[in-house]
């Protein structure tokens, strides 16, 4: 990796909400609309909206369905998905570990 | 909720942090480990009656000395009760998580853990028969010997179908608890009981009632069903 680790966010994930998708997804073998709702406390419209930015990043897989009479809409996470969310948190943490490390500051080390 | 708040949009460590609540939340919502611990114990307490009436077959035997010899002996539903009834069990598991997984909104792999209980189950049901059938080493503890056949084909794949469960699960507590359970049950206990048919019976006892306090232990911790929000 050269240069600031912030350098290597990817705008699609690095989001709060996004990367929530993202982690409840990787912890199962799919996760279901509603749930996601409830447990990142989001509207329907706004949990669908980041749905689609997932989606078209080709990050997740939605596919909608019936489970006796109810409408289900299930939510994958792809390879993609995967090694994007793998990525983030890579990032994450060495942002956190060059913010804690001591001596001159990363603005600093950069010469920025 | 906004998608553009400073805070939780840039600091790295508040992100991270909360990534690292949520993963540990879904992982404790999907786990159900006191439905296989119980499930376990009553395969476990199930055997009891029926090693002890269906009989006992005569294996194979060592001279020991002049005019004496040891020979293997072994319930004749060791080798058909154990695969039986661990492939149920495991059906029945992975039917429970399936139908809890959906019913939550979330659908937990189960199918690695199920298919490797099977074959656990399967494989050390084949090197237990392979045991039984070979002629026991005449310097070797009759008791450890009979003690170890029986395990490889009950309490082992029992063990190791909880490691994969503990694995599966990222479950550190059921972990500790298979680990005493294994250490326990595969420790010969040195009784001398008679008859020798019910031998069997005291490492059963034991390695059911630490599987049905499991289950007890566990239960209360992990949260009832929550049906998601419609």
């Amino acid at each position: 990796m050269t240069g600031h680790p912030a350098n290597g966010l990817d705008d699609t994930v690095h989001q709060r909400v996004r990367l929530g998708i993202l982690t409840i997804a990787h912890e199962a073998r799919r996760v279901e609309f509603s749930y996601l709702r409830s447990n990142l406390e989001l509207s329907a419209g706004n949990l669908s909206q980041h749905l689609g930015v997932l989606e078209n990043a080709g990050l997740v897989t939605i596919e909608k369905g019936y489970a006796g009479k109810r409408a289900r809409t299930w939510v994958t996470l792809t390879k993609a998905g995967r090694t994007a969310l793998a990525e983030e948190i890579a990032h994450l943490k060495l942002l956190i570990s060059r913010v804690e490390q001591p001596g001159p500051q990363p603005d600093q080390a950069d010469g920025t | 909720m906004t998608t553009g708040s400073a805070y939780s949009e840039d600091d790295p460590r508040r992100l991270l942090s909360s990534t690292h609540e949520l993963a540990q939340r879904v992982r404790r919502e999907q786990r159900a480990t006191w439905f296989p611990l119980l499930v376990f114990a009553a395969v476990t307490f199930a055997a009891i009656p029926v090693l002890r009436y269906s009989g006992h077959h005569l294996g194979p035997c060592a001279a020991t000395g002049p005019g004496m010899k040891v020979c293997t002996v072994y319930p004749n539903a060791q080798f058909v009760y154990w695969p039986i009834a661990l492939v149920l069990a495991y059906v029945a598991i992975a039917a429970f998580y399936i139908h809890r997984s959906r019913a939550r909104g979330i659908e937990t792999r189960v199918r690695p853990y199920a298919v490797a209980g099977i074959i656990i189950a399967v494989a050390l049901t084949g090197a237990a028969l392979w045991v039984a059938h070979t002629a026991p080493s005449p310097g070797r503890n009759l008791i450890g010997l009979t003690g170890f056949g029986h395990g490889l084909a009950s309490e082992i794949p029992i063990g190791l179908a909880l490691l994969v469960l503990a694995w599966a699960e990222r479950n550190r507590a059921l972990l500790l608890l298979t680990l005493a359970y294994l250490a326990v049950v595969l420790s010969p206990i040195p009784l001398r009981i008679s008859p020798a048919v019910w031998t069997v019976v005291p490492q059963l006892v034991t390695g059911g009632t630490m599987l049905l306090l499991g289950g007890i232990g566990f239960a209360p911790a992990q949260r009832p069903l929550r049906p998601p929000a419609p």
